[in-house]
């Protein structure tokens, strides 16, 4: 396993939002985690990413390997800098005051792979070529949709190798949603990109991934195969409309 | 009466170069943690104190030095160190006032008292330190008058202007074209994202208040030129009347706090040209009230705005 979940349990102040999950993604996988609102998909994300208390959750139990390695006491700037996982979070958190390619080009601000940035700016601008249309407008002019691929364009852009996406489709049009999952399955098989995916959308989650985890309110319930759990009645029921 | 008309001109621009100079520093702490420093204004204060030792020290008044330095050359060296020494203050109240705060995640109010604090224990420290006598800034600069028809303007005064404006300059090169002011910008619009970026946060905070504590200590060492006699609440009044600037321009704007500080400068002496100069300060406060009253967010500022 590249990350490895070990019986985690985090808690806001002294409510526990995540019961001791443990789950895990390997190299170049796409896992997803589905599950209702609440159920502590973003919480898990956060965990992962160190984001610090009190806006962040505490650890209270468990562990976070990445590579074999516990990152619990890795900084936030370091979970980026130093093991190359990068977030585009839920909400987008474009820096809107700044252009988009500033956007962009502060992403790279700790990098130490200069010679490699250029060819990020390619990927990103193929992927997204709205963004290029759009690279010298302040980013809080953008629409919603163009604002997402920003988020996901600047996680590629700190040159991280391992993804974590909160609802990147979340206020597409659904054109855009499936331009988007298609970018990012190239990455994937191209880049060899691990992506770690949260997704409302379950059905498209479970289309694009590999594995997937189910959680609900801070447990995870079942896991298995992308085919596995699409055809699972309780799956079936519960997230992909019967 | 045009003489009178410039000789009020380049005074409004000597006063808005301090009130400028200081802030911008307000203004780059606002922007960062969205924290009114009120510590600031004692920040220029401390500058003009650590100027006053660090040139009579190089001046040879303490017998430190076997020799006495030239006074161009005292002052060579005291813009650089006394920068250096009052930021190393700036920062050292953000780690033991600010940051432990920050870290318990603590309501911005309490963060503002802390800063109030902060300022009212430097002013007594230094009251406490240094006694109530006030010290006379030696003269690192010869003064020369220059006379042009029957206006008169001494080198010292054009020289904080321009210092002024310069250092403003520079600012703005380091806010709008490096990549730690673009940084710096990015944490006031949206905190959680920078270091998802990679970016160290208090890295950058750091670097703020190294650049707001300079700034206010070449304030300090202009005014003491200017005004050569220092004592412990010299930076309680010009810290508010700087921290009101920032605020009638836009806080969240450097743009916006130094043309602040020049409007502050100029309502000041035009009230004086036409007042009492009892009425200064009543009807300069008034004046921007109205100001504000009219675009709460400041000349500069806008509001900002979020997208679903």
């Amino acid at each position: 396993m590249l990350l490895e979940i070990k019986n985690l349990r985090v808690k806001y102040g002294n409510i526990e939002a995540l019961h001791g999950i443990s789950f895990g993604v390997k190299k170049g996988e796409i896992v997803t985690l589905i599950g209702a609102n609440g159920a502590g998909k973003t919480t898990t994300l956060h965990t992962i990413t160190r984001v610090p208390p009190p806006e962040g959750p505490r650890v209270v139990e468990g562990d976070i390997l990445y590579k074999g390695q516990s990152m619990l006491k890795v900084e936030p700037h370091d979970v980026v800098q130093k093991l190359k996982i990068a977030l585009a979070p839920e909400g987008r958190h474009i820096f809107g005051n700044l252009t988009v390619e500033e956007n962009l080009k502060l992403a790279t601000y700790a990098r130490k792979d200069v010679e490699r940035i250029p060819k990020d700016y390619e990927l990103v601008y193929r992927l997204f070529p709205r963004l290029y249309e759009r690279r010298k407008q302040r980013s809080e002019s953008l629409s919603g949709g163009e604002q997402q691929m920003l988020a996901v364009g600047r996680a590629l852009m700190t040159g991280a190798n391992f993804l974590l996406l909160d609802e990147p489709s979340m206020g597409l049009a659904p054109l855009l949603m499936y331009e988007m999952f298609r970018a990012l399955k190239e990455l994937n098989q191209k880049e060899g990109i691990t992506i770690l995916l949260i997704e409302q959308n379950a059905k498209l989650a479970l289309e694009f991934a590999h594995r997937g985890y189910v959680l609900d309110t801070g447990e995870i319930v079942l896991a298995g195969d992308s085919k596995e759990l699409m055809n699972n009645p309780e799956v079936k029921k519960a997230y992909l409309g019967g | 009466m045009l003489e009178s008309v410039i000789q009020n001109i380049l005074n409004a621009l000597q006063w808005g170069s301090y009130y400028s100079l200081i802030a911008l520093g307000y203004c780059l702490v606002y922007g960062v943690l969205l924290l009114i420093n009120f510590a600031h204004g004692d920040i220029f204060m401390v500058g003009a104190y650590i100027a006053f030792f660090v040139s009579t020290l190089l001046l040879g008044h303490y017998g430190f030095l076997p020799f006495a330095l030239p006074k161009g050359l005292v002052l060579a060296l005291t813009i650089p160190l006394t920068m250096f020494l009052t930021s190393c203050v700036g920062v050292f109240i953000e780690r033991v006032a600010y940051r432990p705060l920050r870290r318990k995640g603590a309501n911005r109010l309490y963060v503002v008292i802390t800063a109030l604090m902060a300022g009212l224990i430097l002013e007594n420290g230094n009251l406490a330190l240094l006694g109530a006598s006030r010290k006379n800034f030696p003269e690192l600069l010869d003064k020369t008058v220059y006379t042009l028809g029957s206006v008169a303007f001494t080198n010292v005064k054009i020289i904080v202007i321009l210092a002024a404006f310069l250092v403003f300059w520079l600012l703005n090169f380091i806010v709008t074209k490096t990549k730690i002011g673009m940084a710096m910008r990015a944490i006031s619009y949206d905190r959680f994202a920078v270091p998802l970026m990679g970016i160290p946060v208090d890295t950058i905070i750091v670097f703020t208040f190294v650049l707001g504590s300079s700034m206010a200590a070449i304030a300090g060492i202009l005014f003491a030129m200017s005004y050569p006699i220092l004592d412990p609440y010299m930076g309680a009044m010009v810290g508010w009347k700087a921290f009101i600037a920032a605020v009638v321009g836009g806080i969240g704007d450097i743009r916006g706090a130094f043309v602040g500080g020049f409007i502050l400068g100029f309502v000041e002496i035009l009230v004086v040209a036409f007042f009492p100069s009892t009425f200064r300060d009543l009807i300069a406060f008034t004046i921007l009230l109205i100001i504000l009253s009219i675009k709460p967010t400041g000349i500069f500022g806008v509001a900002k705005t979020t997208k679903i």
